[in-house]
């Protein structure tokens, strides 16, 4: 069986983001990098299905960025991937999710991959649409958000996170592709002695021009911080009242009275 | 010149990091309360490699380099300095001499279950009258057939409570001085072995400061590491690698405090602003940020030289001297920033205090430090 997932490197999310000279996007200057977190659920539930299915399967771990991205990839080689593509591009960051998609496509076009696992969304643009774009470009069942996976002979049993704490079960026949929530798995630590082995894994080197031929349907038009807010609202006036108030403001504004 | 870390050693950093936080951090104060770091956590630490991070796989150790081991022993101690000292006393002191000096036989008999972290090793040097003055030792050992008899005892062993695999030096004839010492592997579970105490301790309370005594212990002659009279060598070598452990570790703890005090400073308000916003703090802060960089400098030369098989003494003296007064000045100058509250055990600034001051004295005082390098630029 072939397997792939795909990821994303993304910037520590507490980080202080400032917008970049164009307006467009962040300044990546001074900023420190990880692998995006629904990816390493992707990563982990790839390397548990590599090593159930065992010898026969080869698991491969995609990333489009520029030099640095190798970090997240390196590290998903030493978590159990077999080994990776890295599609080179430096300017990854200003393109739409259906040039992203487009050029995971391309690349895993006719290599007959069974299972594709990406991460249910970017923490950084947060689409959440590459991985279902992907599966629509290359014809694949598709599940989304998935918080439970089992694989059986070409049957993927999947469990499905749905709004209000609702879970779902979906079957799937492969080749599919599953995007991957928070609460799918534990990812493992990269060992020591796996980071060195990691070291000897392939990693190919693609430039991004090999594989892209989509225009943009999608571009930012501005990246800024969110407007300050003002203050909290102060309630006055006798008890009996604030209490109608604040009932009448959760029922308003939040479920915890529905 | 590159001052970047490789790829490679981002991955480890990352992944050290991530494990720090989720398995070590938490538990840090309870360490420290109960004396004791969990067996559950030596065992987690040894599956992750921690506990033979460069020596060659072949002998169970991870592969990787100094370099590396520097860096999980200072991302440790960031959280706790015990473990810190655990992994930084096991790596360079016991699997470290049986690594250099051992034969092929002792290296694949002892190293594997050193290098998983499945027995704890410890370095049995210091003696009650045998600190920096090695050439004092009063253990003395004696040939019977097959087996040398080891009679006296040692003080101050960093992971001895463990009675894993042992170091240890003895002499055959003590007006030989430094030239009647040999070095020994030792089980610590052999019969002659006791435990006179586990100190209670100002600092590194979790990590285990052992005496023993030896009365009649018993080590097969295919024990002794490294040749007979040249035990002094083993010892000096040793230590001159460890040094670079122990530096990371003061590093460690001296950045832990950094981060706190730093994230405290723009906290807390007084007289309507930020602490951080009165200049009196903001020098604190350049001052403690400037000593751990110039030590981080230093540590990470001394490692790269050793892993380039250059000569390291003077940079791993000077690692350890650095980090160390680093590790002092910039948890006492934390505690000053934190105000009362760092003087209150639940802030962690206060252990942090405790634990830093050891990485003046330990794996060679600060002014035996001062005599390597003057010796050296004056040799």
């Amino acid at each position: 069986m072939k397997l792939l997932v795909c990821i994303k490197q993304v910037p520590d999310l507490e980080s202080r983001f400032k917008a970049n000279a164009e307006g467009v996007w962040y300044n990546e200057t001074d900023l420190a990098f990880r692998m995006n977190e629904y990816d390493e659920y992707a990563v982990e539930q790839a390397v548990q299905l590599r090593e159930k299915l065992g010898e026969g399967t080869e698991l491969t771990v995609l990333s489009i960025g520029p030099d640095r991205v190798v970090e997240a990839i390196k590290k998903s080689l030493a978590m159990g991937c077999d080994n990776a593509a890295h599609i080179q591009d430096p300017a990854a960051s200003g393109k739409d999710p259906w040039q992203i998609a487009s050029i995971i496509s391309s690349y895993a076009k006719g290599k007959g991959f069974d299972i594709i696992f990406t991460g249910m969304q970017s923490q950084d643009r947060g689409s959440a649409q590459v991985g279902v774009t992907v599966a629509e470009q290359l014809g694949l069942s598709c599940t989304t958000t998935i918080v439970g996976f089992d694989y059986d002979n070409g049957t993927i049993t999947a469990k499905r996170e749905l709004e209000g704490g609702i879970k779902g079960v979906v079957k799937l026949k492969t080749p599919a592709l599953v995007t991957c929530q928070m609460g799918l798995n534990i990812p493992r630590y990269p060992t020591l002695p796996n980071i060195m082995k990691a070291k000897k894994k392939e990693i190919v080197a693609i430039p991004v021009a090999d594989l892209l031929s989509e225009e943009s349907l999608a571009t930012t038009a501005s990246f800024h911080p969110p407007a300050k807010k003002g203050g909290g609202i102060v309630l006055e006036g006798d008890v009996a009242d604030l209490v109608e108030k604040v009932i009448a403001i959760l029922k308003d504004k939040t479920t915890v009275l529905r | 010149m590159n001052f970047e870390l490789s790829q490679d050693h981002k991955v480890l950093q990352s992944a050290v990091r991530d494990f720090v936080e989720k398995e070590i951090k938490p538990i840090a104060m309870k360490i420290d309360e109960e004396h004791m770091i969990p067996d559950a956590l030596v065992k987690k630490m040894g599956e992750m490699g921690f506990l033979g991070s460069y020596f060659p796989e072949e002998y169970g150790g991870a592969g990787l380099d100094v370099l590396s081991y520097a860096i999980v022993v200072e991302e440790v101690s960031k959280a706790c300095g015990s473990s810190g000292v655990l992994i930084s006393a096991h790596t360079s002191l016991a699997n470290g001499p049986i690594y250099t000096f051992g034969t092929e036989e002792q290296k694949k008999k002892w190293l594997p279950a050193l290098n998983t972290g499945e027995i704890i090793g410890c370095f049995l040097l210091t003696e009650p009258n045998a600190g920096s003055d090695a050439g004092g030792t009063t253990t003395m050992y004696k040939r019977e057939g097959d087996e040398f008899v080891i009679n006296g005892g040692k003080i101050f062993i960093t992971n001895g409570g463990y009675l894993g695999t042992g170091v240890l030096f003895a002499s055959h004839d003590r007006s030989l001085k430094h030239k009647g010492i040999s070095a020994f592997i030792v089980d610590l579970k052999s019969p002659g072995v006791t435990i006179l105490k586990n100190e209670n301790k100002m600092g590194i309370r979790g990590s285990y400061t052992t005496a023993f005594a030896f009365d009649n212990l018993r080590v097969p002659v295919e024990n002794l590491l490294g040749q007979e009279g040249k035990g002094f060598n083993v010892a000096m070598d040793t230590l001159n690698g460890g040094r670079i452990g122990i530096a990371s570790q003061a590093l460690g703890i001296a950045e832990g405090a950094f981060e706190r005090a730093l994230a405290y400073s723009k906290e807390r308000r007084q007289f309507d602003q930020s602490i951080s916003e009165f200049q009196a703090i903001q020098f604190k802060l350049a001052d403690m940020y400037s000593r751990i960089e110039t030590s981080k400098l230093m540590i990470y030369k001394a490692a790269w030289l050793k892993d380039n098989k250059k000569n390291y003494t003077m940079e791993s003296a000077m690692c350890k001297m650095l980090a160390s007064e680093a590790a002092t000045y910039v948890t006492k100058e934390a505690m000053q920033i934190f105000g009362g509250y760092g003087f209150i055990c639940d802030y962690e600034i206060e252990r942090m205090y405790r634990d830093a001051k050891i990485t003046e004295i330990y794996e060679g005082t600060n002014e035996v430090q001062r005599l390597v390098i003057s010796k050296l630029l004056l040799s």
